[in-house]
């Protein structure tokens, strides 16, 4: 055996100096790009013309406007996490233990309202149930006109809000309930408890420290939720914490800025509390569960089931299928309010939307910042991944954190960051390399608010490869290159290509941080809609969201089908 | 290959899984490695495969240093292959490309036309019983084929040092029996070195040509299975491996008295170590039950279980318990009083190990 030598020179072991000065260097860059910018935004909201000063503070918090947002936010912010809650809490229940059908279609149907944009979502419920709305129309014909519902209201606001998070609440507790061992309630029916006795004393402990964290995700989610209270609120005249940043941003006045740092700080403290709790509450919860994923019903329902499955239809035509399709429709109308015959209906709205110049530069500059981002983010995240999923430690971990503030603050506290930051990205040296009012600081901003999608999607692909698959093709003297192409990269693609799509599309359709960022050459899809909806050119609105779903649509299909062409190959392997 | 392992220490932190370990191994010995869990056996065997490296001292395969404090070569790099708990099989690949990509890939394999390597593939799959199930993928075997799949991965590129990790704990009883004389074939057919980490003294008593016992990190003994089984040299291998009985008393030459008693047990095959610390190890079946006489330890007995050609009963003498296994023409009833004395004949036991 001649590989002594050969081993020697491979494997010399880092000193420790060299190690420590890669980490030193990765956490100054990772705090450069994910911490500063807030770190900016804080100290933003306490310097004035002269310095250090609490005077911002003191004029927002006494004025009787920021009094009346902030109530405002509270309504919403309680209500809407009310209906996700128990929407969410439901269809977990009803799809993690109970026998119903066609579970996959139900989950397809419940991710409808995550993966479109909720400003979307805003659209299509006005076009809907609104006082000009399809619904209202329909009602006439029947002689029962009701003038329609307002949603430019609380109330329209609110329950637009509470379908749009539902699934983030959804998402989070099926597997809270599938990892109770079915055995625990078993054991209290064994004991003498009753149904109802065991599932109030033993199932909802074991459960609430999950369902309650999956209830603040959607408490955070309202709180940065922009596109439903500046489609639906601005127009009614209902400002919220984040379209109130928005307003004070774009209104360029005196110290506005400064306004808007401090009310970001509060928007951010209100986030960093919820997102606390949640982290608690999770880490509660993971203490509790630790066993496997249980897919079995656990109830059945008998006759019952059909009433349910009807009453789920029912509640999905109403809330997602009609709603899109009442908007679909009258993207074809030549004008708003017009009746469906066919001289009314024409492809003009489409075709204004294809071809005038600044639409189209819209969708170039959304599917260059998404692709661009979902490109980097690919690589970047997928790294990460893999030394945290292999290696892990402190620094990773670290990183890992400091990944996940700019996606868990709200989008408004984000974008204001940015602006901050990249102004002037040296403190104290007057320099400001141009980013902002470029479509750098877009780049930059996307970059820094999803990678953690990524992150999230190939940390999960990764751990689903056992370490043992990857030594073993190492004992078998495969190469680094080798291992990757042969082994690695099949496994992991589809769980990594499912971040990498959700980062696109979340890119592609995102209008809260473009709304506060973007100049006149980096518009994007989301603000273009924005301002088609403010300038009362609905009909536009209607047009161009009808194609983001589609598209959205179109590039889930083909996920799904790329998906799908990889497993076939690797089948399920319980070993 | 042979191995030779020198003051080998490993610390995770402050925990120190592996204590001064010395071993030395000869070409084509089938060594096996005993102990429960957390004894530092799988710690050992990663060290011996380079997947990880030691905190001090040194391993060398066939004489070259491969690990030390300072230095670590990589496990592609030492002409071995390694057997997994959990199979590790790459599930988009079938059976035919796991052994393709050792062979093309494995440092120490001669380079093959198609030709060869498609009758060499043939060949490894004749070995491990798998011809008809070349094109299958891994989600399509039951655990016992996965497990010859992992096994004809790890003998391909014929290494010279196989390494094994519990490869049958994942697999239910009556296989692991089969499977361990399909271990034995492939051993007699590769001649390759192999060490195999188990926790179940049946695989290692059957099996190895030596065994080495551990427990917390150390070494308690190293032998050839009749000696770990007949010649304990502690009370932990007496009692893991043996599953013996400690009896407390002390020793004067070769005879012993239990405690509390003016009894003269007499026995020339324990160790040194036992008679030090006043201890006589018994197993099961070197107890005799007698009706209850006067003059000899009593017990009573607690539980009675049929095992097909004895009884194993468990006892309580002077509030220790006793397990005792006894044939089953002689019948005891459970809360009877009954006599205990060692059923050894001179220097040696009477019955062969069992396994």
């Amino acid at each position: 055996m001649n590989f002594n030598k050969d081993g020697r020179l491979h494997n010399a072991v880092y000193s420790s100096f060299s190690k420590n000065l890669i980490k030193a260097f990765v956490l100054i860059i990772v705090f450069f790009i994910f911490i500063m910018p807030v770190l900016r935004l804080v100290i933003m909201s306490f310097i004035g013309d002269d310095g250090m000063t609490s005077d911002f503070y003191r004029d927002v918090l006494s004025s009787d406007r920021t009094w009346t947002v902030l109530s405002n936010t509270a309504i919403i912010v309680i209500l809407s996490t009310l209906i996700s809650s128990v929407l969410g809490i439901v269809f977990a229940w009803l799809i993690a233990y109970t026998d119903i059908r066609a579970k996959n279609i139900i989950q397809l149907f419940i991710f409808l309202p995550f993966i479109i944009p909720s400003y979307i979502i805003s659209l299509a419920w006005v076009d809907f149930f609104g006082g000009q709305g399809t619904l209202n129309t329909i009602l006439e014909w029947f002689g029962m006109a009701s003038g329609g519902w307002n949603l430019y209201s609380f109330s329209g606001i609110i329950v637009v809000m509470g379908i749009s998070h539902f699934p983030l609440v959804y998402l989070f507790t099926v597997n809270v309930f599938r990892r109770i061992p079915r055995e625990m309630e078993h054991a209290a029916r064994a004991s003498g408890a009753g149904r109802w006795h065991s599932f109030k004393n033993i199932l909802i402990p074991m459960a609430l420290p999950g369902i309650a964290s999956g209830t603040f995700i959607a408490f955070l989610g309202s709180l940065d939720n922009f596109g439903t209270p500046a489609f639906l609120g601005i127009p009614g005249n209902i400002t919220v914490l984040s379209t109130y940043i928005y307003q004070q941003v774009i209104g360029f006045g005196t110290s506005s800025f400064n306004y808007a740092a401090v009310l970001s700080v509060v928007l951010g403290v209100i986030a960093v509390i919820g997102l606390l709790i949640q982290w608690f509450l999770l880490r509660k919860s993971k203490r509790i569960q630790t066993t496997q994923l249980d897919m079995e019903p656990r109830y059945h329902l008998g006759r019952k089931k059909y009433i349910i499955e009807f009453l789920i239809s029912l509640f999905f035509l109403v809330t997602s299928i009609f709603p899109l399709l009442s908007m679909a429709s009258s993207s074809f109308l030549n004008a708003y309010g017009l009746s469906f015959t066919p001289e009314n209906l024409s492809l003009d709205n489409f075709e204004y939307v294809m071809t005038s110049s600044s639409t189209y530069d819209a969708i170039m500059n959304s599917l260059k910042f998404a692709g661009v981002t979902a490109g980097i983010g690919l690589f970047i995240g997928t790294f990460i991944a893999y030394i945290r999923v292999r290696k892990g430690g402190n620094t990773i971990r670290t990183v890992e954190t400091a990944i996940t503030i700019p996606y868990a603050l709200p989008g408004t506290v984000l974008a204001l960051a940015m602006i901050f930051t990249w102004i002037n990205p040296i403190p104290r040296v007057d320099w400001n390399p141009g980013i902002y009012g470029s479509a750098m600081i877009m780049y930059i901003a996307y970059f820094t608010r999803f990678l953690l999608l990524q992150v999230r999607g190939s940390i999960t692909a990764f751990q689903q490869v056992d370490i043992e698959i990857e030594e073993a093709a190492q004992v078998n003297g495969s190469k680094a290159m080798v291992k990757w192409r042969k082994i690695l990269i099949p496994l992991i693609l589809p769980g990594v290509l499912s971040g990498t799509v959700l980062v696109f599309l979340t890119a592609l359709t995102e209008l809260t941080v473009s709304a506060l960022l973007y100049s006149s050459t980096s518009e994007t899809i989301g603000v273009s809609i924005l301002s088609f909806q403010q300038s009362g050119y609905s009909l536009y609105a209607n047009a161009f969201s009808t194609l983001i779903v589609l598209t959205i649509i179109v590039v889930y299909l083909i996920l799904f089908t790329v998906q799908f062409f990889i497993k076939r190959k690797v089948k399920s392997d319980d070993s | 290959m042979t191995a030779e392992i020198r003051q080998l220490n490993k610390f995770f932190g402050n925990f120190q899984a592996l204590k001064d370990i010395n071993l030395e191994t000869s070409e084509g010995e089938f060594i096996a490695i005993l102990g429960p869990s957390g004894c530092g056996k799988t710690t050992l065997l990663r060290l011996l495969a380079g997947f990880s490296a030691p905190s001090g001292g040194e391993i060398y395969l066939d004489g070259e240093a491969v690990a030390s404090k300072t230095m670590n070569v990589p496990p592609e790099k030492r002409n071995l292959n390694m057997v997994f708990q959990s199979f590790a099989l790459w599930p988009h690949m079938n059976i035919e490309d796991h052994i393709r990509f050792a062979l093309k890939n494995h440092r120490y394999m001669e380079k093959l036309n198609s030709k060869e390597m498609n009758e060499r593939i043939d060949e490894i799959l004749r070995i491990v019983g798998l011809e008809q199930f070349k094109h299958r993928l891994p989600g399509e075997l039951s655990g016992g084929q996965k497990q010859r799949v992992s096994l004809a991965r790890a003998i391909a590129p014929a290494p010279r040092l196989l390494l094994m990790d519990e490869p049958l704990s994942n697999l239910d009883a009556e296989l692991r029996i089969e499977m361990r004389r399909e271990i034995q074939k492939i051993h007699k057919i590769t001649k390759a070195s192999i060490v195999y980490v188990t926790h179940d003294q049946g695989e290692a008593l059957a099996m190895a040509d030596r065994i080495i016992v551990m427990n917390d990190g150390k070494i308690e003994q190293i032998g050839t299975p009749e000696e770990i089984y007949e010649s304990p040299e502690t009370s932990f291998v007496a009692t893991f491996v043996g599953k013996a009985n400690l009896f407390k008393g002390a020793w004067k030459d070769e005879v012993f008295k239990p405690e509390g008693t003016q009894l003269a047990w007499r026995q020339n095959n324990v160790t040194g170590s036992f008679i030090k610390d006043g201890i006589f190890p018994l197993r099961p079946e070197q107890i005799r039950l007698t009706k209850a006489e006067e003059e000899k330890l009593q017990g009573r007995i607690m539980t009675k279980q049929f095992q097909g050609k004895e009884y194993h009963y468990s006892l309580d003498v002077n509030g220790r318990t006793v397990i005792v296994h006894m044939p089953i023409n002689e019948s005891y009833e459970i809360g009877e009083t009954v006599s205990i004395e060692p059923d050894i004949i001179w220097g040696w036991d009477k019955k062969a190990p069992e396994n």
